[in-house]
């Protein structure tokens, strides 16, 4: 959706390739860096070298001591530690002067070189600071359930399992996540929705009839053959009803509000129940009633964090109660089980915190790791709404866009499960197709056998049916989330191909380096320019960027996305566009060239770092719930080194992201 | 319910969930409570609602040569033919705060949220969203009691797609219009079905007063229950906290005054099915519903975006295979500039059709377009261009007799668009002098 194809004529301001987003500073310079760690940096020049001088020049004459403009004077900042001091204040001054909107026009203006150094030499200033500083996990934002979180928690809590989030507003997305803190808002209809989502769900849980026992969670684990009535409802038999009253209560408001119900809050909910109870209720009733309120309690629907000093900048580990709840929404979208609770309440879940990151991966609960971030951070949840050109890609429906992307899931659940190396991700030699989705690659059978070919391996089993099988690959046309049908999908546009979308989804979802925003108010093309526009797309594209003001950016998005061109709009495979040949071939702004999408392959998972960087990036912000900051960058550092020495395993991300500050930790 | 006995329950089966229209409404008469206490005599209510498309007009085939009465209605406007005596076309309005103002990209975005606030939006991809009030939500808040409503928000396509949907922006500023606060946008319903069971209750009363009494005693328990938690909240989630009571009133108004509830028009009504599978019959349902809500008086006011701010759908149904965002970005190449005229065309034609719905519909002295005000726009201009100045703006209506329609008014440059939304609440007698970046009451609309 965003506005990322320029047409010939866009304005590119030259500017540097600089990156918007903080985790990301220090490869912005190229396209595809070099593979380095960013703790192997070496400490740049300090803000009084490389950054006070450039105020000096161009911005101090307005933004000076007397009357500033903005009322913003920046004559203060002469060294590293004016400028740290004043974080929020150079976020937006970073943002005027990368994207040219300082200095204004009729002003000096600097060279597009002297802008990337200063936006270089000030974020190096935070970069350091961080690594050199005290440590800071920053703060999140509490969160609402999302759709997902709630349905699960739901199934999970009261062992029903049905949508009760259908009639919910859709949760917006921020940080390219939906489960962001400060963008999970509340809105009248939303609180409508939640009303009327307990009253269905209590009904359901106490219908007459015996819900099926739940298969795959361990609400039911206590009692497997109970009917979640009878779990709801369990107490001491012998009991008197006051009793009852308040260990059913104190149970489930425990679950609920994932940490131990207070002696208060049980008392509130039993008052509630009893005086319903006394209004000629039954007990049973008065009890749903007292269900349905802890359903629309804010101790329910947000993931709150409470805090005797919420606002002490004081740095502390979280409670083990919002460990378990971070952890098992991070990797289950839903609310702890009874081993992490138990864990949680006798003060062993961090001691044991490896032991049970590798329990839950095996959970079948962690499909959520496919199916809400794996989906998110491939952007594939646009496939839904993609409608390709059916005159041009007749082969196209609804079913084989549904097969598309359960090869995607199944195959990042493999690695998942297999906990494979994470640079599997961009290069392996086994997927998971069905008949249909076999037949629009051009693959037989289970060994990758082309259509019309002789096998290259002997034993494959041929493809059929709408069931997914295994399928080893034999060749480099497929292999890795890069060519699957999905992802090359959701990266074209409905009539064609678009090369700088692709080129653009490679440098932000794998490389973590995208180009820089679009500049704004982009002028029309020069009609007499528009008529030399001929040829092939990539001839088109050629001369497009040999408009030096367009060249900058596309110089790095283009090549990437040219590499693909052997992959129609469809994902399909071909060796011509219309009439022109397929010239896969291209060149990286540092120099590497590649001939064909499998030499590009290469060089990219040369770049194993650089993709481990961006992928805990991504995951780190889905962990948290939040935008990751500059003094996030210690935590990726360790993160990616931790990485590096265990052969890029899966369950080691998850595992460091698990023992991180930032997820462990907690400030004002 | 013998003020229902005009409806035939033999045409209201058909109309809602299907692509036709909804045939009761010409034979149904008033609904509104107003009316029902004193037909006839009283004085129609006067609504607003807004409508959005986006990436821009193709403003060529858009804007009329002529200014005043004696003007042709140019290729994109065509569609508007039988209601033209009710449109005003205003030209030159200019929305500031969607340019970049030193914030860079994402036009899209701005677009769309700055469009009713005419405020600058902070650009962040999730991290302190912020825009400002916006028109409809100013109008809520100071009439909404009187209806059972305070406002409504729909549209045709669901809030978040996948990203961040434009240069740096969240999401929710390229996919919300309405912000109830400068810090919490108002998501809109996309399903039919849902809007329809907000506006008429299809419980019996009796079950519903019994369901209200417990939601009331449900949010009485949770409101004192949570009346400690924010001293152990930080600042950010105190935010939050503070949405959800906000929240919370509003529902519990709600619940206070359900004996006065909207009816539902006939016994045995049927709800609307989910999201038509296809666009056009699930515009015409949208617009369906908001002839209903005005008509019943369920509220008198609306936002509807017809497609998210960059929307790249395809509209293969008119033959145009492109995307939408794609083609906006048209070069000045004739073959694309004519593919979006066609879009922007289709559109007009779901406003048309709203208009002529609501004609219709006789109402007091008139009919319930006479008593209405509709703003129909985009955010951007040229969506080549990616400007903010000279809109593509329609106001359609009567306004209660307080607009001169059937005219091309053309105003300076960079007048702000928020001048009109200022002159709009006036006509809705909520007297406010600012909202946003205005500069004051747009004149010239009553001639």
């Amino acid at each position: 959706m965003a506005a990322n194809e320029r047409r010939p004529g866009t304005q590119a301001r030259n500017l540097p390739a600089a990156i918007r987003h903080p985790v990301t500073w220090l490869c912005f310079a190229a396209a595809v860096c070099a593979s380095v760690s960013a703790a192997d940096m070496p400490p740049g020049p300090g803000f009084a070298e490389a950054g006070a001088p450039f105020l000096q020049k161009y911005c101090n004459d307005c933004h000076g001591d007397s009357a500033p403009e903005a009322e913003l004077s920046l004559t203060v900042f002469r060294d590293d530690a004016s400028v740290v001091k004043q974080s929020d204040r150079w976020k937006t001054v970073l943002g005027m002067v990368e994207t040219g909107g300082m200095p204004p026009e009729g002003e000096s203006q600097p060279t597009a070189d002297e802008r990337g150094a200063f936006v270089r030499a000030v974020r190096s200033v935070f970069e350091r600071a961080a690594r050199e500083g005290k440590p800071d996990p920053g703060r999140v934002t509490m969160r609402r359930l999302n759709k997902t979180e709630y349905r699960n928690t739901i199934r999970d809590l009261i062992g029903v399992d049905f949508d009760p989030t259908e009639d919910f507003p859709s949760d917006d997305v921020g940080h390219g996540f939906d489960n962001i803190g400060d963008v999970l808002t509340m809105s009248p209809v939303l609180m409508e929705r939640y009303l009327a989502a307990a009253e269905s769900i209590v009904q359901r849980a106490f219908a007459v009839q015996p819900t099926a026992p739940d298969k795959q969670n361990s609400a039911g684990a206590a009692n497997p053959g109970a009917t979640s009535r009878q779990r709801l409802l369990a107490c001491a038999a012998d009991a008197p009803q006051a009793e009852q009253t308040r260990e059913v209560l104190r149970r489930f408001a425990t679950r609920a509000y994932r940490r131990p119900a207070t002696d208060d809050e049980v008392e509130r909910l039993a008052g509630l129940a009893e005086s319903a109870i006394r209004g000629g209720q039954s007990w049973e009733a008065g009890l749903q009633l007292a269900f349905q309120a802890v359903l629309c309690s804010p101790k329910f629907l947000f993931r709150a964090e409470l805090d005797e000093h919420p606002d002490s900048p004081e740095v502390r580990p979280l409670d083990e109660s919002q460990l378990a709840s971070r952890l098992s929404y991070f990797l289950w979208n839903s609310l702890p089980d009874e081993a992490l609770t138990e864990l949680a309440a006798q003060g062993q879940l961090r001691a044991n915190l490896d032991a049970q990151v590798q329990r839950m991966l095996q959970d079948p609960k962690a499909q959520s790791l496919v199916d809400s971030f794996a989906i998110q951070w491939l952007q594939l949840k646009r496939l839904d709404s993609f409608t390709p050109d059916p005159q041009r890609f007749p082969r196209f429906s609804s079913r084989l866009r549904d097969a598309m992307l359960e090869e995607t899931k199944r195959f990042f659940a493999a690695v998942v499960r297999e906990d494979r190396s994470i640079v599997e991700l961009l290069d392996a030699d086994f997927t998971f197709l069905n008949e249909r989705l076999a037949r629009h690659y051009g693959i037989v059978d289970t060994e990758g056998t082309r259509a019309g070919q002789k096998p290259v391996r002997p034993g494959g089993q041929p493809i059929r049916g709408e069931d997914f099988v295994r399928v080893s690959l034999a060749d480099d046309e497929r292999g890795g989330l890069l060519t699957q049908a999905s992802v090359l999908t959701v990266s074209s546009n409905p009539t064609r191909t678009s090369p700088v979308k692709r080129g653009r989804w490679v440098l932000e979802q794998i490389l973590g380096t995208p180009p820089p925003p679009p500049p704004p108010n982009v002028p029309l093309l020069p009609e007499d320019k528009q008529s030399e526009l001929t040829g092939s797309l990539r001839q088109r594209f050629e001369q497009h960027r040999s408009n030096p003001v367009c060249a900058n950016c596309h110089a790095r998005m283009d090549p990437i996305g040219f590499a693909f061109e052997n992959y129609d709009a469809v994902g399909a495979y071909r060796t011509k566009d219309g009439v022109f040949d397929i010239d896969p071939s291209g060149q990286l702004p540092d120099g590497r060239s590649f001939q064909s999408w499998a030499e590009l392959k290469q060089i990219l998972t040369d770049q194993k770092d650089l993709f481990a960087r961006c992928l805990a990036e991504k995951m780190l912000i889905y962990a948290l719930g939040r935008g990751l900051e500059f003094y996030d960058q210690p935590a990726l550092d360790r993160i990616v080194a931790a990485l590096q020495s265990d052969n890029y395993r899966f369950s080691t991300l998850v595992r460091e992201i698990a023992h991180s500050d930032p997820f462990q930790k907690r400030r004002g | 319910m013998p003020k229902h006995t005009r409806i035939s329950r033999r045409t209201v089966l058909r109309g809602l969930g299907v692509a036709v229209s909804l045939p009761w409404l010409e034979s149904m008469g008033p609904l509104t409570a107003w009316a029902d206490a004193s037909p006839r005599s009283a004085t129609a209510p006067n609504r607003m609602a807004f409508l959005y498309v986006p990436n821009g007009i193709n403003m060529a085939d858009w804007t009329p040569a002529a200014e005043g009465a004696d003007f042709d209605l140019p290729p994109t406007l065509q569609p508007l033919a039988a209601v033209r005596d009710r449109v005003l076309v205003l030209t030159g309005l200019t929305a500031d705060k969607a340019r970049p103002n030193g914030d860079g990209g994402g036009d899209h975005a701005r677009a769309l949220s700055a469009f009713l606030t005419g405020a600058q939006p902070r650009k962040t991809d999730g991290t302190d969203i912020r825009a400002g009030i916006s028109v409809d939500q100013v109008a809520a808040a100071r009439i909404g009691d009187q209806t059972w409503l305070p406002s409504l928000e729909i549209g045709c396509e669901a809030g978040s797609m996948a990203g961040n949907c434009d240069s740096g922006y969240s999401c929710v500023y390229s996919s919300t219009m309405s912000w109830r606060s400068a810090t919490q946008p108002l998501p809109k319903e996309v399903n039919p079905k849902a809007v329809f069971e907000r506006m008429f209750s299809t419980a019996p009363s009796a079950a519903r007063a019994e369901r209200d009494a417990r939601r009331k005693s449900v949010l009485d328990f949770v409101r004192e229950d949570s009346r400690d938690l924010a001293s152990r909240l930080g600042a950010s989630d105190r935010r939050k906290l503070d949405e959800y009571f906000s929240s919370l009133r509003d529902v519990e108004q709600r619940i206070a005054k359900s004996a006065q509830s909207p009816a539902l028009p006939a016994d045995g009504y049927p709800a609307p099915g989910g999201i038509p599978p296809e666009y056009e019959p699930h515009l015409r349902l949208m617009c369906d519903l908001v002839v209903l809500a005005f008509q019943a008086d369920v509220t008198r006011v609306c936002t509807f975006v017809l497609a998210n701010e960059g929307s790249n759908r395809s509209y293969k149904f008119i033959e145009v295979r492109e995307g939408h965002h794609e083609l906006s970005h048209h070069g000045n190449d004739p073959a694309k500039k004519d593919k979006l005229r066609q879009i922007n065309t289709f559109h007009v034609r779901q406003l048309a059709y709203l208009l002529e719905k609501l004609r219709s519909i006789p109402e007091g002295d008139g009919t319930l377009l006479d008593h209405a005000m509709l703003a129909y726009g985009s955010g951007n201009s040229d969506g080549n261009a990616h400007n903010h100045n000279n809109l593509p703006i329609l106001l359609a209506g009567g306004g209660c007799g307080t607009l001169q329609s059937g005219r091309h008014v053309r105003y300076p440059d960079e007048t702000p668009l928020t001048n009109l939304w200022l002159a709009m609440l006036n006509r809705l007698s909520v007297e406010a002098t600012q909202l946003g970046d205005s500069t004051g009451v747009l004149p010239g609309l009553a001639g």
